[in-house]
């Protein structure tokens, strides 16, 4: 799947600017940036719903915009289940197999049984948690290629969260599949995504490998008889402060920065394990107005 | 494809119970007014005979009353408004526009359906029913009064009046944001040609007392004419197939263009905001302006001129605070579930 050069304007407003990378089979693939970054309408962009102002999508080298059939390989996963939540359970699969003829029927009973779902008469009755796994089970079950996802886990408990985490990493690991995920639960993409989309004000900021971006920073904690020397102040991202410790993020320069750091007698200085989150807050800006 | 099956199943489910309502206001409409109309008649006839001892004769209107206009047909028209509205406005106002627009057909195709779908349900819903409301009357001793009429008053007339009605709504949900406006504007645009007409021809009354012709063509363009007159002609049928093809070509073509990212608000295409306030401000000013100078006496010129032009202003600001708030709104339900 290749997104190329889509840009998109709502109400004159430039929404996303020249966005373009490819998704390869197999992969999590986490598109993270803050709220109004851009990553909704992104996903909008790639399965259709919008109309890009400006580029294209292609599967296979061809776009969706003008061969909608291709989209028989996507399905879209929205945060919300307003438009199918008067649906049976088993109305919304016989919907769902006259769309993806490759919709694996037994497959779907077996997720089902797993995930301990009920056949139910709506679905706007089931719990969140139970709408969000069932949404999951039938977007696997079509065996659809590239599987989009906005904002999976927002608003599920920790259990229903990780069930839902498991059948991602499974069902990618097992099938072949992509998943595409929008996210700003930062702490979870790090156990599950292996590439990750930086948007920021609709641009695509950076695209990283996962280990290949922690490799590329250094998060320590250090501490100083008095304040962070002002030549350091420029140089790290200061992740937080209490009192005079300090936890910083050190870029790729570091081996320079480290330098600095000793000779200017730190009381502590040690090494902390780095997270998504931490890197979030590096490229996209403090994490104040971060949700 | 615009005949896939997910994409009926689709419609059916979203407009389930508007079709069942409009399914029983054409039983009433045909079926069950006709036998109601057998009762009155036989009524009248008993009535003729005793008070006068004269023979009671169903007459021309009589039976167009039942097949082509009235109260009923007027409803009969309102719920084909509203499943117009259920299969496309209403997806705007809800995430389903979303789920439409995601799947792997081409939208053409899903106007189309939604055409069809409509097309077909409304044709089999009159054609049905007009038959059991015709065969109640030719199996009573009033069977004769069906000569009164031609095929294309008391059947071709309706039916294609109504799908054109439908096309017409569908059209205008390809340029409304959302269901009210939808139905608000199918109903404003349906008489808009005799009501501007009027409203014109009320100017003219006030300043100069003239009275303009009305043009025979206007009924013809005015698509309410089309389900509430009763004077089908060759000429209507034929309009009524021209237009239902030229609206249903239209809407599909500006179905494709639809900017979803608009959904929720008045208008879809915003290049028609200026032109819908400038019509939307002349036309109620022009009726403020009526309806002010008509409470004047006749015969005060000076005076009905005067208070004319007191309520054109006094709409015109109301028009121009109304349309501010509606081309501003936005009814998107977006709840997290």
């Amino acid at each position: 799947m290749r997104v190329k050069h889509v840009s998109k304007e709502i109400h004159h407003h430039k929404i996303l600017t020249d966005i373009d990378f490819d998704i390869k089979t197999g992969s999590i693939v986490g598109i993270v940036g803050r709220n109004g970054a851009g990553k909704t309408t992104l996903l909008r962009t790639m399965v259709g719903i919008l109309d890009p102002s400006f580029g294209d999508v292609l599967i296979e080298n061809e776009s969706i915009f003008r061969n909608p059939q291709l989209k028989q390989q996507i399905i879209f996963v929205p945060d919300s289940s307003e438009a199918l939540k008067s649906y049976s359970t088993k109305e919304m699969i016989h919907l769902y197999k006259q769309i993806y003829p490759s919709l694996d029927e037994d497959y779907y009973l077996q997720l089902m049984e797993r995930f301990a779902l009920p056949e139910i008469k709506k679905i706007g009755n089931y719990s969140k948690g139970m709408k969000a796994l069932f949404f999951l089970v039938v977007a696997f079950s079509t065996k659809a290629k590239y599987i989009l996802l906005d904002e999976p886990t927002d608003g599920l408990d920790v259990i229903v969260k990780k069930q839902v985490l498991k059948i991602l990493v499974e069902e990618v690991a097992t099938n072949d599949v992509s998943v595409i995920i929008s996210s700003h639960r930062l702490d979870e993409l790090e156990f599950i995504a292996n590439d990750i989309i930086m948007i920021k004000d609709g641009m695509v900021n950076s695209r990283y490998g996962l280990d290949e971006m922690k490799a590329n920073y250094i998060k320590a904690q250090v501490a100083f008889e008095s304040d962070l020397p002002v030549a350091l102040k420029d140089q790290v991202t200061i992740l937080k402060q209490t009192g005079r410790v300090y936890i910083i993020l050190i870029d790729k320069n570091h081996d320079e920065i480290i330098k600095k750091i000793k000779l200017a007698s730190p009381l502590l200085f040690e090494d902390l394990p780095l997270s998504l989150e931490d890197l979030f807050v590096a490229r996209l800006g403090g994490d104040d107005d971060v949700s | 494809m615009m005949f896939h099956k997910a994409l009926w199943y689709q419609n059916y489910k979203q407009t389930r119970m508007i079709i069942w309502m409009t399914l029983a206001l054409f039983v009433v409409f045909l079926p069950f007014q006709s036998t109601l109309a057998l009762e009155t008649w036989k009524e009248l006839q008993e009535q003729a005979q005793l008070v006068d001892d004269s023979i009671y004769e169903v007459q021309q209107w009589d039976v167009l009353q039942i097949f082509s206009e009235g109260g009923l047909a007027i409803l009969v028209t309102l719920s084909i408004i509203v499943l117009a509205g259920m299969l496309v406005g209403l997806e705007r106002n809800t995430r389903r526009n979303d789920f439409t627009f995601s799947l792997p057909f081409y939208r053409n195709d899903l106007f189309l359906a939604k055409w069809f779908y409509g097309a077909i349900l409304i044709s089999l819903f009159h054609s049905v029913n007009f038959w059991i409301a015709y065969f109640i009357i030719y199996q009573s001793e009033f069977a004769s009064a069906l000569y009164l009429v031609s095929w294309t008053e008391i059947f071709w007339g309706p039916l294609l009046g109504f799908l054109f009605f439908f096309t017409f709504s569908l059209f205008i949900g390809t340029i409304a944001g959302e269901l009210i406006s939808q139905i608000a504007l199918t109903i404003v645009f349906a008489i808009f040609p005799l009501g501007l007409f009027t409203l014109i021809q009320g100017l003219i009354d006030v300043h100069f007392k003239y009275y303009l012709n009305q043009p025979v063509w206007l009924e013809y363009v005015t698509p309410f004419m089309y389900v509430f007159s009763n004077t089908s002609t060759i000429a209507t049928i034929i309009t009524a197939i021209a237009f239902t093809v030229f609206f249903l070509l239209l809407g599909t073509f500006l179905y494709k263009k639809n900017k979803i990212e608009h959904n929720g608000e008045f208008l879809i295409f915003k290049r028609l905001n200026l032109p819908f306030l400038i019509l939307f401000s002349l036309c109620f000013s022009l009726l403020g302006g009526m309806i002010i100078s008509s409470l004047a006496p006749w015969n005060a010129d000076a005076l009905r001129i005067v208070s004319y032009w007191i309520g054109f202003t006094l709409f015109l600001l109301f028009s121009l605070l109304i349309a501010r708030r509606l081309l501003a709104m936005n009814l998107m339900i977006s709840n997290k579930a």
